[in-house]
């Protein structure tokens, strides 16, 4: 198929693996697959600390089931990204552990205090969620049936994020002060999450042209808003004064694009901010640490006795 | 040899088991397999898969979705009086039809 005939047959859930698809189309849905993949690692891993952290045993069985869930988004993802034909999953995880891989930008920054927990669990899952329910019409089939299962599993996320923040924000006012201070610090990256303005945005023309987006960043962005700044207004968290949100009427918001920190946004994008590099290492060390359960698993192809897994045909 | 059929009715949707055919190798089991299982039903695609390929674990085995009580991975068990996004009631609408699709599996 060539890229003509791919754009005007692009609808939701238009192409399948048994289609022959152009190396361009399977270029750009690998990396918005493999980008997706990678940012569900990387937030579980953001993630990950906090189990011990979590103030209850509800607290703790909960959030734990959610961090697995992510893992396994991941998993899910790769398997859709492979299905491409570019690039295998040992590639993509191996480029996620050497720096290559990019992933969200709110998964780049520390992660320190409880209060910051639901900054992740309640928005920006909620974003996640967002964006992950228009990806369901994807054209490229087994990114939108991996986006079944995630939407699914999404609404106890951002659900039990949600009931993380309402009992801070009725709780103690120390635990008010903390969950404001938490928000002040990560709602413009929240907000970034989406990406840069449609005209700044360099991947966004081919792939909505081939169906594999449905909506644009700004669209996304705003619809977000629409939906989030009421909830945490609701939850009596001041929205910062910067950057600008403006009530364009009835329930609709606009950033002023212009106040939020865009040099900071690509330095975070390709993997240059250095807390962030910090967290590719140390998945790569646990990636690493674990490397014998999986040789052990695969089989290695060096022991006598072993054997190379049968060559798929 | 027995090769497992999959129907998928329209573009997009699942492939799902529909039955399987007597065929001695690939190429014809997918023509029995558009014969049998295509004909009248509508079609857009079919799997054909050879049977002793296919894994099979039943719940005599294990206990699908654990022992435990695992309420707290459902959205169900979250209350608040604020409004949820629609996407956050769609997705809860889902685990509530998985729920009671289990239940009824129980009876």
């Amino acid at each position: 198929m060539d890229v003509e005939t791919v754009k005007e047959r692009a609808g939701p859930r238009e192409f399948s693996p048994a289609d022959d698809m152009p190396e361009k189309y399977r270029k750009a849905a690998t990396r918005m697959i493999q980008f997706h993949a990678n940012s569900e690692i990387m937030g579980a891993y953001l993630e990950k600390p906090f189990i011990r952290q979590a103030p209850s045993i509800d607290r703790k069985l909960a959030f734990s089931a959610k961090v697995q869930d992510e893992i396994g988004h991941g998993q899910l993802l790769y398997r859709a990204a492979e299905s491409l034909g570019i690039k295998t999953r040992e590639e993509m995880l191996d480029e996620l552990a050497n720096g290559e891989g990019k992933f969200l930008n709110c998964f780049h920054y520390p992660m320190e205090s409880w209060a910051e927990v639901p900054m992740i669990a309640f928005f920006v899952d909620g974003a996640a969620m967002r964006r992950q329910a228009t990806l369901k019409s994807s054209s490229w089939e087994p990114y939108a049936h991996a986006m079944d299962k995630v939407c699914f599993e999404e609404g106890f996320h951002v659900k039990h994020g949600e009931d993380i923040m309402a009992r801070m924000a009725t709780g103690s006012r120390k635990e008010q002060q903390m969950l404001q201070d938490a928000f002040d610090e990560w709602w413009p990256r929240i907000i970034q999450f989406f990406g840069p303005t449609d005209d700044k945005s360099t991947h966004h023309d081919f792939s909505a042209e081939v169906g594999l987006k449905q909506k644009t960043n700004d669209e996304l962005r705003n619809a977000f808003l629409d939906a989030y700044v009421p909830k945490a207004k609701s939850y009596g968290l001041e929205i910062p004064e910067y950057p600008r949100i403006e009530e364009v009427g009835d329930g609709e918001y606009h950033v002023e694009e212009d106040d939020l920190d865009w040099d900071e946004f690509f330095t975070v994008s390709k993997n240059e901010y250095e807390p962030g590099k910090g967290q590719i290492d140390s998945r790569k060390a646990a990636q690493e640490a674990v490397d014998w359960v999986r040789d052990t698993i695969e089989g290695d192809a060096n022991l006598p006795g072993s054997q190379a897994a049968p060559a798929a045909d | 040899m027995i090769w497992e059929v999959f129907r998928q009715e329209k573009p997009g949707d699942y492939h799902t088991h529909c039955g399987n055919v007597h065929a001695p190798d690939r190429e014809m089991a997918k023509q029995f397999a558009v014969i049998q299982h295509g004909r009248r039903k509508p079609t857009e695609s079919l799997w054909v898969v050879p049977q002793e390929e296919v894994g099979e674990v039943d719940a005599d085995e294990v206990a699908f979705g654990g022992t435990t009580d695992k309420s707290y991975r459902w959205a169900m068990a979250y209350t608040s009086s604020t409004e949820h996004a629609k996407e956050v009631i769609a997705s809860q609408q889902e685990q509530e039809q998985a729920e009671a699709d289990r239940q009824r599996g129980d009876d």
